[in-house]
């Protein structure tokens, strides 16, 4: 437990530009053990942003610390970190059991055939592993080099757009290798412009838009704090256009749409109030309710109004 | 050290840099061969100044160099494989010495047979005039080496930079400016010539043997401390 309370990573009034172009601009934020999802557009600083705390690139103004040390010109930390950079670049010419093997010898791996193996196996490429990487797809690749990023066994997993060519079924893998790296205390930053993709896996956010950190904390917590914006409900009955001028006299609706294909959606500034009120009035109307759901209740939304704003 | 250096090796092997190199480090040895045939054969000091100076150590050696020892970062820092060695917890001499060592590995043998054949053919075996040439030509290498591999961890524009400087310093300046001499890498190779064998190489307006070790020495050293800091300090993509 005090594990988790303690910040594992530290990034404190952290600015970068180029010339007059500013990449990130004053972000602050602890991350601490779990995944921790960094989310934003292309091009809104999150590759900077993770160069600065992997070492890769200087600050411009501001601190990053990694286990309350200094991530850059401190090669010595790279024992405990794995990096996964967003650039797929493979040695064409490599095996990737060679490429794995590689980087556990400069990470200073002890006993290396066992962690090349285990770390290939727990991407599933064992029997892709005496193969010139030249010759992989696209999602073999990105597995592999996540072979090599994770065969120190490192406490810290930075991972920059990690499952860019990889196909669902690697996904749900993907997925689920992740949730089994921060049970066992890892910490695991994730980075991703995929909505889906950190929403699934991470248990915290932090979003980035236009070098800022628009918003930080657990998913739904980012959605509460957003409760000012109108949310959409979709509802599918069994009368609709009954039910629809039925709902439009809540307190909790602010507009009502039937679509073409039968169902209403709801705009609403209050959804709390709304599923308690939607329940009643469709059973004081005899009205049979098949299907509620939020339409918007998804990082995208989220994500999309920050933009926006 | 062993990874950085075979990984170099295996990257900077490639077919287009060692036809380039055949061809260049061939150069002399054609000139040499059709020059000494000829009814007006140059002197020593003729041939020196044109296929020893000029193209082997001049031209050919700082352009053999240049093609291999620029890419040995350059082409990482190109297609962003740097990181994979950057991320490792080692020091960042160790990154970059056992990558200077490659260049050198690569281009020292092409050049040492170059020099060696065409000193063998110009001196008619003349062993210590042959073994000061090809000793000249490997200090030379590794001192265009340890330049080159700093630049091309500078700029991404190093073949273009390392043109200009060859074209320019080497070829134009040091020839005519006598000061420049003491700052360019051609001169330090012929000086070594002179040095290892006075009986046959006339001394000139060269540097001592002596001399000529201790700057050869700064200039590898100052070169490789270069890098290292560069690559301390440089933004890694």
């Amino acid at each position: 437990m005090t594990r988790h309370q303690t910040p594992v990573i530290r990034v404190d009034g952290v600015s970068r530009w180029f010339g007059s172009v500013v990449a990130v601009s004053d972000v602050t934020f602890e991350i601490r053990p779990g995944i921790t999802g960094l989310l934003g557009p292309n091009g809104a600083g999150k590759t900077t942003l993770l160069r600065m705390m992997t070492g890769l690139a200087a600050v411009s103004h501001g601190t990053v610390t990694v286990f309350g040390e200094p991530a850059r010109d401190n090669p010595p930390l790279y024992r405990r970190i794995g990096v996964m950079s967003e650039h797929e670049t493979v040695y064409g010419f490599m095996r990737g059991r060679e490429f794995v093997r590689m980087m556990g010898r400069l990470r200073g791996v002890a006993d290396l055939d066992a962690a090349v193996d285990k770390a290939i196996g727990l991407v599933d490429l064992a029997d892709a592993q005496h193969r010139p990487m030249g010759t992989y797809s696209r999602g073999m690749r990105q597995r592999m080099r996540l072979a090599a990023t994770l065969v120190h066994d490192p406490e810290i997993l930075i991972l920059d757009e990690p499952l860019n060519g990889a196909d669902p079924r690697q996904r749900v893998h993907f997925q689920r290798l992740l949730r089994q790296l921060a049970e066992e205390g890892r910490t695991i930053v994730l980075s991703s412009h995929i909505l889906e993709e950190v929403e699934q896996v991470a248990d915290t956010v932090l979003l980035i838009i236009n070098g800022k950190l628009a918003a930080s904390g657990g998913f739904r917590a980012i959605r509460a704090a957003l409760n000012e914006r109108p949310y959409h409900v979709r509802v599918i009955c069994d009368e609709p256009r009954r039910l629809a001028a039925a709902v439009v006299t809540l307190g909790s609706v602010d507009a009502v749409n039937v679509d073409p294909d039968g169902a209403i959606v709801v705009l609403s500034r209050n959804v709390r109030d709304l599923q308690i009120e939607l329940p009643r009035l469709a059973q004081a109307a005899s009205i049979s309710l098949r299907r509620v759901e939020p339409l918007d209740d998804s990082l995208e939304s989220v994500f999309g109004y920050l933009v926006e704003r | 050290m062993g990874s950085v250096y075979l990984l170099t090796l295996r990257q900077l092997f490639g077919r287009w840099r060692l036809v380039i190199m055949t061809v260049l480090a061939a150069m002399p040895v054609l000139v040499a061969a059709l020059t000494l045939r000829s009814t007006s054969a140059p002197t020593v000091r003729e041939f020196e100044a044109i296929v020893f100076s000029g193209m082997l150590a001049g031209s050919i050696a700082p352009l053999v160099v240049l093609a291999i020892a620029t890419a040995a970062f350059a082409n990482e820092i190109e297609d962003k494989t740097l990181a994979n060695l950057t991320l490792s917890p080692i020091a960042r001499w160790r990154i970059v010495v056992p990558k200077l060592l490659a260049a050198i590995t690569i281009a020292g043998p092409f050049m040492a047979v170059s020099a060696l054949v065409t000193s063998h053919l110009a001196f008619l075996g003349d062993v210590r005039a042959t073994v000061a040439v090809t000793v000249s030509i490997l200090v030379g290498v590794a001192l265009y080496s340890s330049a080159f591999v700093w630049l091309g961890l500078v700029t991404t524009q190093a073949i273009g930079f390392g043109l200009l400087y060859i074209v320019l310093w080497e070829g134009f300046f040091s020839g005519f400016v006598s000061g420049v001499r003491m700052l360019s890498i051609r001169h330090y190779a012929i000086a070594w010539m002179h040095g290892l064998d006075q009986r046959r190489f006339a001394a000139g307006e060269h540097l001592s043997l002596g001399a000529v070790i201790v700057t050869s020495t700064i200039v590898f050293g100052g070169f490789l401390l270069l890098a290292i800091r560069r690559l301390r300090r440089m933004d890694v993509p």
